[in-house]
């Protein structure tokens, strides 16, 4: 008897645990629609899950992706990533570039029905300011000295010196404007943006409503959207082709796969990414110019363009081709030619006739740069330098890239909205994100000049300068700009572009 | 039996104690921070610094593992350093769906596995038993990833279905929770169920070679008395052991299957606590799946007396 007892013990004790599980309801109507009733839930595959909701500290792409929608900043960018109103629907910069005066809309609301006013403006600004809070976006506002509300839409920023990226900056949504006296914003999320936090499934989904008092009285288009969080690109393509999501982001070999299938179209846009060889000047023997040169004239970039990207990428200079007020064409750079008798004879003249052995890391957690990786492996080889590829897991390969020590290092940069980020951040000497250890302070001086210049066509000469100064010291080999892609379903109006999925989706439409 | 329940369950805090320590110190021992890899970058030096200290990282090692183990003692597994989730909540949660999936699988392999393993067992050489065995090399050599993804893509390429995405709970609507399951249980079931099925073969094979099958036979017993009645008891401990050890790793190592069709069960919980170095996330699952793991042994141990009562601790 008592074994029947333990026997039944055991075989309900699963049945128990389930019962107890919180499993998540299925939301109701859900895509299905009921009959007759036009869909207005838009579903988007998410990659990865998002981790909280604060603006001003959590840079991943699975959250800003989110709470892009739920806050706005000040200014944002267009299609053609020029910078238009937003919060502030009008901004005046004084003559020698040192004041700006932002005017903001009226009658704003947040979503907990309070009035966004120039107060919730020097709030959010301050706390990104502030060191303790670990704002991704501080740097962004190194310059910004004291900020004034002047009336309840007035807010004036006073710069330590004339910032001509100061109104790019504050379009990004690490700059989102949050209400005053905010302290934690991992969870909840009350902004002013165009849809509201419904509910968020750990594991599963994050489901926003549409916004009915956002400003923009035209805008969104969709009475929710679903962002359903499925990590393995099988299901996500196994899902857009069955109906189950609206959008998907998906890669270039799979967008490949699904061209021509019924009911789903493929569109991509250029994106603001580029790949690059990262060289360490520091480190013997790549201290030597013509070592780094040498290498410039070995790699092929047109051919990683095709056997990495499959030919859907664009060459790049630092900054990449899609901010095209900015971009330098490559074709100027001389060392952009292929040419290994010229990176031979420089090798020689540099003391390595006979090339070196040296090591590339890179991520494993993404294919394209070890791919990358693996044919510089063998463009190098033609000049006889053999170099070993490490992949290193992410953590890892962020450790690495801190360290300032390795050799060559193959990764991807995203470009930023303004030159200012693209040139000075990643390169100036005291730049957050020089890791390469490069220092040129004819450079320095340039990007420190175009970042004080307001004048746009004086500015765009100086970075013009600094791009063919740092080409040419090639403490990274820029290399590829590639596109993203999107699967869409036919039903759906939506294009994105280069200023981001967020500003695509507020727009998109279900037809 | 008592005092060996007793000394079994005393005996599982030395385990989980152990498995504590080295965990801890193996996961602060990868390189890499919560911090730098939420930056990624885009990280300036001072920004990292700031949130490592939000999080409580700057401190000492040995003062981490003090505050983390004092917190568990008490039932409290802290706070997500990424998310600021409670963990516990989230542990017990995923949990049971992970236990939803895997008992599911279990089912499914079982009802494959013990008949087709009793029937290719009485008819050995048969046409039956050729087909029985390369099932089972199959489903043992092709991983799992493979299976799930050939269900899927064959599913929605051919059938235009794909499974509903949201994790329903059986209780609340179990057509729904099956639609949910059904192709996650079935890729774990054509795994479990040839390994289970080999065994019952074996086991039986090995049985109805016994002389108290050849006695039962002698008496006149019919075919079915021999093989339900002699036979199923006498081959069972083999399988109950090598069911039991895949409960345990299914419901730690089901991650794949779970990855693959986004099912936000605890293997998944813990696979991402991992990537992004979610310290209290990694150290609570797994402290957790141990825990299960030595449970779901000990009631196999116990299922053993039930079945052979020479067995006796």
């Amino acid at each position: 008897m008592k074994k029947r007892v333990l026997a039944g013990f055991f075989l309900s004790l699963s049945l128990v645990l389930s019962a107890c599980s919180g499993g998540g309801t299925a939301p109701t109507e859900q895509g299905k629609s009921a009959e007759g009733q036009a869909k207005t839930e838009l579903i988007v595959a998410a990659e990865q899950e998002p981790v909280g909701y604060d603006p001003h500290k959590v840079p991943a792409a699975s959250s800003l992706r989110v709470y892009a929608l739920i806050y706005d900043s000040l200014t944002k960018l267009d299609e053609n990533m020029n910078i238009v109103p937003n919060l502030a629907e009008k901004w005046e910069i004084a003559p020698d570039g040192k004041t700006v005066t932002m005017f903001l809309q009226k009658g704003v609301k947040f979503h907990n029905g309070k009035d966004m006013t120039a107060e919730d403006v020097k709030f959010s600004f301050e706390r990104i300011m502030n060191p303790d809070t670990g704002s991704i976006a501080k740097s962004y506002f190194s310059s910004v000295e004291a900020i004034e509300v002047k009336d309840p839409t007035t807010v004036v920023f006073k710069l330590k010196n004339a910032d001509a990226s100061f109104v790019a900056n504050t379009a990004s949504a690490y700059a989102s404007i949050v209400p005053a006296g905010s302290t934690d914003l991992t969870k909840e999320a009350i902004g002013t943006g165009p849809f509201k936090m419904e509910k968020s499934e750990s594991g599963q989904y994050v489901l926003l409503k549409k916004n009915p008092e956002y400003f923009n009285k035209e805008l969104p288009k969709v009475e929710s959207i679903k962002f359903q969080i499925m990590k393995d690109e099988a299901e996500r393509l196994a899902a857009i082709r069955s109906g189950k999501v609206d959008i998907s982001m998906v890669s270039a070999d799979s967008a490949k796969l699904l061209e021509g299938k019924p009911g789903v179209q493929i569109k991509n846009y250029q994106s603001l990414e580029y790949s690059y060889l990262g060289i360490n000047v520091n480190k013997k023997p790549f201290d030597n110019p013509k070592v780094r040169e040498a290498i410039s004239y070995a790699v092929d970039r047109n051919q990683i363009i095709q056997t990495v990207w499959k030919g859907e990428a664009t060459l790049t200079g630092p900054i990449a081709p899609a901010l095209t007020n900015s971009a330098l064409d490559p074709a100027t750079y001389p060392t952009y030619k292929t040419d290994v008798e010229k990176a031979k004879q420089l090798l020689a003249e540099a003391g390595y006739p006979n090339g070196f052995e040296t090591q590339i890391e890179t991520a494993a957690t993404y294919p394209d740069m070890v791919e990358t990786a693996q044919v510089i492996q063998q463009q190098l080889k033609a000049i006889g330098i053999n170099a070993k590829i490490n992949q290193l897991e992410w953590g890892n390969y962020i450790d690495t890239w801190k360290s300032k020590d390795m050799n060559l290092m193959v990764g991807r940069n995203t470009s930023g909205v303004d030159a200012d980020r693209s040139m000075r951040f990643f390169f100036s000497t005291t730049g957050s994100a020089n890791v390469w250890n490069y220092s040129n302070p004819a450079y320095d001086e340039l990007v420190q000049k175009a970042l004080t210049t307001v004048d746009q066509s004086e500015r765009k000469k100086l970075y013009d300068e600094a791009q063919t100064m740092l080409v040419a010291d090639a403490p990274n080999l820029f290399l590829a700009s590639p596109k993203n892609y999107y699967a869409v379903r036919d039903n759906i109006d939506f294009t994105p572009t280069a200023a981001g999925e967020v500003y695509s989706l507020i727009k998109t439409s279900i037809k | 039996m008592g005092s060996y329940l007793i000394k079994r369950v005393a005996s599982l805090i030395p385990i989980l104690f152990g498995i504590s320590v080295l965990i801890f110190t193996i996961l602060h021992l990868v390189p890499g921070d919560p911090a730098s890899i939420m930056l990624g970058t885009n990280a300036t030096p001072e920004a990292i610094a700031a949130l490592n200290k939000s999080m409580g990282l700057d401190q000492p090692l040995i003062n981490q593992y003090l505050n983390w183990i004092t917190g568990i003692l008490q039932g409290n597994f802290g706070v997500s350093v990424h998310t600021g989730e409670e963990i516990l909540p989230q542990i017990l949660k995923r949990f049971a769906i992970t236990m939803q999936l895997t008992v599911f699988g279990v089912l499914i392999g079982w009802v494959l596995a013990i008949p087709f393993g009793i029937l290719s067992a009485i008819r050995a050489h048969s046409k039956t038993d050729i087909v029985v065995r390369v099932f089972t090399l199959l489903g043992i050599s092709v991983p799992n990833f493979a299976i799930g993804t050939l269900l899927l893509l064959g599913f929605s390429l051919y059938f235009n279905w794909f499974p509903p995405i949201d994790v329903v709970n059986f209780w609340e609507d179990p057509i729904e929770a099956f639609k949910v399951f059904i192709l996650p249980a079935t890729t774990m079931g054509i795994v479990v169920a040839a390994g289970v099925m080999r065994m019952t073969r074996s086991a039986f094979l090995e049985t109805m070679d016994k002389d108290f099958i050849r006695t039962a036979r002698a008496k006149g017993n019919s075919k079915w008395t021999i093989v339900m009645g002699h036979a199923f008891r006498n081959s069972s401990i083999p399988i109950v052991t090598i069911a039991g050890m895949q409960i345990g790793y299914l419901l730690g190592g089901s991650v794949i299957v779970e990855q693959l069709f986004s099912i936000p069960g605890l293997g998944q919980y813990i696979l991402e606590g991992i990537y992004q170095r979610d310290y209290p996330v990694v150290q609570g699952g797994v402290l957790f799946v141990a825990l299960v793991f030595v449970l779901v042994n000990l009631l196999i141990d116990l299922i053993y007396t039930w079945i052979d009562p020479r067995i006796k601790y």
